[in-house]
């Protein structure tokens, strides 16, 4: 199944399929297509959301991560 | 010659993959802790009791045992009165400029460069700002602040910054100058700018917030929280009137590390070096000059002049001016200066409010003007403006509680 | 600025946050800043080393995560590498995230100035049990590789040393040598690393 990174739960984890913004930024701290990652925490009223991406967190805003689409791990 | 970037990344791919492998990943105590300092519902509790406990021990330990248990015993007890005595000609120029008023019971009032110079020097502010300066380095050597920043973010990104302007808000907390460079972190035009102009106006720096709390001890509360408004009011009218982007944050979230006992030595030791080399030099010089104006007269004329706009807009007795003088060279000896002056309560808060913004002192202004002089203009442009809503703003307010 | 007779500048260069101030420190004895947040050095902070009668001078360049600049202090990175055209690079990686130092890495690489690596932090990776092949790695990038750190002053001497050795990078031959041996088929091989940055269990 692919989200938004946005819509990533909690302790969710999926691996990165695409990226529309911000591409080489995201590139630059860790976050690339084909890369594993894992929902820290998303902070409340359209906070940023953290994750973690191999032994890395990233804090990135809202509307960055809507822009990248994961495929979500089955539990 | 270059690659392209996609190329790029897969030779970084190729070669990590082929030079490093990662062991098993444990939990560790800074691993969980990052989480819980990172996660809304423990994070949050979490930020306000640092900042609580940040400023509980600022205020008990460099305020209240070594100030007030001790050097306000030595200086007032013991220091004054022997000046006093020892020093020549109660009524002279240099008596004056030297010591101040032969009058004056504690240090605060004589006004002299060596009563009111030095005990605000050693007596207030290097015991705050060493305290201060101890606990800010503890959370910027653990790693605490970029997790406060992903916290501020949801906040801060609403009045035109992001999350990481708390950098730069936090070192403004210490001092100013160190903050405006600081400001580089912001990604752009616009973010700097208004982060550098908030700077400017509505953070306090360490040496303003001791002297506040020794001085002025009752209205420190009020102060703060008239700065906090200034800044969320006049930060979301900035980021609607001036253009320019807001991308949002994006920063790597270090892990904790404990911080080095030798790097923490060495900061503080850095910074005890600048006081003495740079501010109390400053805190002389101010006196000198603050008293030498008084002497001259130059004051008394200015305070007239000044009169209708002090009294009748701000609502401050017109006084003020000195000490708003000597604001432009130190804040912490303006705050002293000002407490001397017989005024309402409110009228004290109001004017500790306006030396807190009305202008950034000297080498805070030297910074800003490194970065720029358009940027420069322009804060200086919107920081008049400030002052004068602001200012008066604050007044009304006093008037519609029927306090001022 | 050009380099003097028996003067070597270098220019400290890497992602923020890797420990370059505190390596600064430790070479040149100097009061860098050393925080644990990513933009401690916004600023460029010079320094010297005299060793064996030579002079190093030592330029601690802000961080940046690519020479794609995004803010002011990045700016200030690029500008310094552009500038020093004959200075010694030396590029500093966190031995705990290689991959993500290799990007900005590669980059300075195809500017061409004598170039060499310092593997920072190499105390850090083995506590959390990361290993670095830094015979392979020197091998692929064809420039010396010293692992280094700060905290525990760990290869000052032979970063030094490295600076003799330096050499101007060869990104074609890079390519030739880390795709030659072993095929890298994109889009097959699972990249991550398994357990979460914190290290929580699942």
């Amino acid at each position: 199944m692919q989200k938004r990174l946005s819509e990533l739960e909690f302790s969710e984890s999926g691996t990165v399929r695409d990226i529309f913004a911000s591409r080489h930024e995201l590139n630059c701290l860790g976050v690339r297509v084909r890369k594993h990652l894992t929902m820290i925490t998303r902070q409340p009223i359209k906070g940023p959301v953290v994750v973690a991406v191999d032994d890395m967190e990233v804090a990135m805003g809202l509307e960055t991560a809507r822009c990248v689409i994961v495929e979500v791990d089955r539990p | 010659m270059s690659i392209s970037p996609s190329r790029r990344w897969e030779l970084v791919d190729c070669i990590a993959r082929r030079t490093v492998s990662a062991g098993a990943c444990r939990p560790t105590l800074g691993g969980v802790l990052g989480e819980l300092t990172v996660k809304p519902l423990t994070g949050i509790p979490t930020a306000l009791a640092v900042l609580y406990a940040f400023w509980s021990v600022f205020g008990s330990f460099a305020g209240a045992l070594v100030t007030d248990g001790f050097m306000v015993r030595i200086f007032d007890g013991y220091w004054l009165p022997w000046m006093q005595a020892v020093w020549p000609d109660p009524g002279s120029v240099h008596y004056f400029l030297f010591v101040g008023d032969p009058a004056a019971e504690t240090c605060f009032e004589a006004f002299g460069m060596l009563t009111s110079g030095l005990f605000v020097s050693f007596g207030v502010v290097l015991p705050a700002i060493l305290v201060f300066y101890l606990m800010m380095t503890l959370l910027e050597d653990s790693g605490y602040l970029p997790r406060l920043a992903v916290l501020m973010d949801t906040l801060l990104h609403k009045i035109g910054l992001h999350g990481y302007a708390i950098v730069p808000a936090i070192l403004g907390l210490g001092c100013n100058v160190p903050a405006v460079t600081a400001t580089r972190t912001l990604e752009t035009r616009k973010q700097r700018f208004i982060m550098m102009t908030l700077l400017a106006l509505f953070i306090p720096c360490g040496a303003q917030l001791g002297i506040m709390l020794q001085a002025v001890p009752d209205t420190v509360g009020w102060v703060l929280l008239y700065l906090l408004i200034g800044f969320v009011v006049f930060g979301f009218a900035l980021s609607r009137v001036i253009p320019g982007s807001n991308p949002e944050i994006l920063i790597d979230v270090p892990p904790y590390r404990w911080p080095q006992r030798t790097n923490v030595a060495k900061k503080l030791w850095n910074k005890t070096r600048g006081f003495l080399t740079n501010a109390v030099p400053f805190v002389m010089l101010g006196i000198l000059i603050v008293n030498v104006l008084y002497l001259t007269g130059f004051i008394g004329w200015l305070a007239d002049l000044a009169a209708p706009l002090f009294v009748t807009w701000f609502g401050v007795p017109k006084e003020t001016v000195g000490p708003l003088l000597a604001a432009f060279l130190r804040k912490d000896l303006a705050v002293a200066q000002l407490s001397t002056i017989p005024m309402t309560p409110y009228q004290m808060i109001t004017a500790v409010v306006l030396i807190s913004i009305y202008f950034p002192c000297v080498a805070t202004f030297a910074m800003m003007v490194r970065e720029g002089p358009r940027q420069l203009l322009a804060a200086m442009g919107v920081l008049a403006v400030v002052v004068m809503i602001y200012g008066g703003l604050i007044h009304a307010v006093g008037i519609l509680l029927g306090v001022a | 600025m050009a380099a003097h007779n028996h003067r070597y500048t270098i220019l400290m260069m890497g992602n923020p946050n890797v420990g370059k101030s505190a390596l600064f420190n430790r070479l040149t004895g100097a009061n860098a800043v050393v925080s644990n947040y990513p933009g401690t050095t916004v600023d460029v902070t010079r320094g010297f080393l005299r060793k064996e009668r030579l002079e190093y001078e030592i330029i601690d360049v802000p961080g940046a995560y690519s020479l794609e600049a995004r803010d002011a202090a990045e700016e200030v990175a690029v500008r310094i590498l552009g500038g020093h055209p004959d200075a010694v690079v030396m590029v500093v990686l966190d031995a705990t995230r290689v991959e993500r130092g290799l990007y900005l890495a590669l980059e300075v690489m195809e500017h061409g100035n004598p170039l060499f690596v310092a593997l920072n932090m190499i105390d850090a990776a083995r506590e959390r049990e990361v290993s670095v092949d830094v015979a392979t790695l020197q091998e692929i990038l064809g420039v010396p590789v010293v692992p280094t750190s700060a905290v525990r002053g760990e290869g000052m001497l032979d970063l030094v040393e490295a600076v003799h050795r330096a050499q101007p990078p060869d990104i074609a031959a890079i390519e030739a040598r880390a795709f030659g041996e072993v095929k890298c088929p994109a889009g097959e091989r699972p990249l991550s690393i398994a357990g979460t940055a914190g290290g929580v269990p699942e």
